[in-house]
């Protein structure tokens, strides 16, 4: 953050000076509420994290979304078959409330693709996370369609979505 | 001066209805350095350990456990093992075994004992240290969230609210006012955590556990709020002038939900000081510098100032490539020797002159001769012969004459 020089009497709020994210991943990476150990091959090796703001929720610096000011989310929202994208702001990192913007989308699933990757890579927010951005849609995606229509049976019936 | 540098922290006001007095528009406070401090996680975690040992009441065996019986070994001889037997008889408890910890009804062995150092000694300055930290992590949502606190619909961190509410009477009232200021997703995860322990510490007066809700800092002594949130599970209170680190950083972990009073967080200025100015309260005492200031790294490295002395980046790697043989593979041989092609271009021509020219002469030789060759081939030889008598004159010597059959 560039602290301009106060003129006078005027002073206005500019952001946070945040501790950088590569301090808090050093202090966050053994050690959090999200962090998952388990299954790893009989001893609990891998680390995987719940945050939300997690693409491949692996704990890990590059996909944190407690160390990074720019985060991508990609989740189920409540409405059936909607997904919420939903980005950080990098100016409001210390008002959690007004972080996110969030997007709800519920369109066919090529067209949410395109908007997905618009976001993520088109406007060099995080073009290193556009694969995994578009890897947990598709996972969403194809949960909520299961959702919808019912778990599997057997192991060959089609997946139809019943309406 | 130094406040201007500062960034602004918003003060939540209260909505009107909870309060006669009529709220203030929002207001702002300049951000404490203390929040700007180093955060050190592990300061905290040492200082933590130790100081969390100091509320503990010591234990210990009753000194005279197992050593109220006039035992006395019998010695050897009586197929026994040598262990000192209780004397006298008529009960159980004749000849048995006493005294040693292997021994049923013995003492233990080391018995545990009151004078145990219990309490541990630490640093002034490392305690303050810790507590400068611990505030600073309470700042930061990031860490706020890693330790578990229900913070993503707080408006603001850190939290700041006018200071009416340090004149909350009622819970009610108090519980309104964390709903408001979105901090009661918190106290209510710390609510419904809660639970019976696991384990021992059930029967042994720790019956319940649940989670930490939020901290909610005060300035003004004797504050009413403090009977008003007490009673609401999960939440504490504190007086700024008495802020205790087992509360601001509960296990060892930084990073506790924080909930100011506004004249709590001016206070924190006059208690805590600057990295400059001592702290008013604490005497000498100057926030603890950090290593780096700016501890930023990916800004830095791409801060113009390192950037414009920095080498290019190394884009084409060269690795090592797999050696091939010249005498086998042309290209490789012509990568060293460029005259290697002419000279097999020619030697590749010359084989196939001669092979050429071996097959014609073979093919000729394999070939019936025909009768004008043969009669002129024949022609040939009898010339030659003649022009070889001639030649070395055996016509003048006398003794050819007799086989000399040819004669002119």
């Amino acid at each position: 953050m560039i602290k301009r020089p106060s003129r006078g009497k005027k002073k206005r709020g500019f952001g946070m000076a945040t501790v950088p994210g590569q301090l808090i991943w050093e202090m966050v990476k053994k050690n959090n509420c999200f962090l998952v150990k388990q299954f790893g091959r009989g001893t609990a090796s891998l680390r995987f994290s719940k945050e939300s703001n997690n693409l491949y929720n692996l704990n890990s610096y590059k996909h944190s979304g407690l160390a990074n000011k720019k985060t991508v989310t990609i989740q189920a929202a409540d409405k059936d078959q909607a997904v919420v994208l939903a980005t950080s702001k990098t100016k409001k990192q210390n008002k959690p409330a007004s972080l996110y913007h969030k997007s709800v989308m519920k369109k066919e699933f090529r067209r949410m693709a395109k908007a997905v990757e618009n976001q993520v890579e088109g406007n060099y927010y995080r073009p290193d996370l556009k694969k995994a951005a578009l890897a947990r849609l598709s996972a969403v995606h194809r949960s909520l369609k299961v959702a919808k229509s019912g778990v599997k049976k057997s192991k060959r019936q089609a997946l139809k979505i019943r309406v | 001066m130094a406040a201007a540098a500062r960034p602004l922290v918003s003060v939540q006001p209260l909505p009107a209805s909870l309060n006669d007095m009529a709220t203030d528009h929002v207001t702002t406070v300049a951000l404490p350095d203390v929040m700007k401090a180093s955060i050190r996680p592990d300061i905290v975690n040492f200082v933590h350990t130790n100081i969390s040992k100091n509320s503990r009441q010591p234990y210990a065996v009753s000194k005279k456990a197992g050593h109220q019986t006039s035992a006395e070994s019998w010695g050897t001889g009586r197929a026994v093992s040598r262990i000192p037997r209780v004397s006298g008889g008529g009960t159980h408890r004749a000849g048995q075994g006493a005294f040693g910890n292997m021994c049923r009804g013995g003492r233990m062995f080391a018995p545990t004992k009151t004078w145990r150092r219990w309490h541990r000694k630490v640093n002034v300055n490392q305690k303050r240290y810790a507590v400068v930290s611990a505030i600073a992590a309470s700042s930061i949502p990031s860490l706020v969230m890693a330790r578990g606190h229900r913070v993503e619909s707080v408006p603001e961190m850190p939290l700041v609210i006018s200071d009416s509410a340090e004149s909350i009477e009622k819970t009610s009232t108090a519980i309104k006012v964390l709903k408001e200021i979105g901090a009661y997703p918190d106290a209510e995860k710390a609510k419904d955590s809660h639970a019976i322990r696991p384990g021992k510490g059930k029967m042994r007066n720790r019956r319940y556990i649940s989670r930490k809700g939020p901290l909610i800092v005060y300035g003004t002594e004797g504050a009413k709020m403090v009977k008003a949130f007490r009673n609401i599970p999960g939440v504490e209170v504190a007086n700024v002038e008495r802020l205790n680190l087992l509360k601001l950083a509960p296990g060892g972990h930084l990073g506790r939900f924080v909930i100011w009073t506004k004249s709590a967080i001016e206070k924190l200025d006059s208690i805590y000081g600057s990295f400059e100015k001592c702290s008013e309260k604490k005497k000498g005492y100057v926030l603890p510098r950090s290593k780096m200031v700016n501890a930023d790294l990916a800004r830095i490295i791409n801060s113009d100032e390192v950037q414009s002395v920095v080498k290019p980046i190394k884009k084409e790697m060269k690795r090592a490539s797999l050696k091939k043989n010249p005498l086998k593979n042309l290209n490789v041989m012509l990568k060293l020797n460029p005259y290697a092609k002419t000279a097999r271009r020619m030697a590749l021509l010359a084989e196939a002159e001669r092979v050429k020219s071996k097959k014609e002469k073979l093919d000729k030789k394999r070939k019936p001769v025909s009768k004008e060759e043969l009669a002129a081939a024949k022609a040939a030889g009898k010339a030659w012969y003649k022009t070889m008598i001639s030649d070395s004159d055996y016509t003048e010597f006398d003794n050819f004459t007799k086989w000399l059959g040819v004669s002119q």
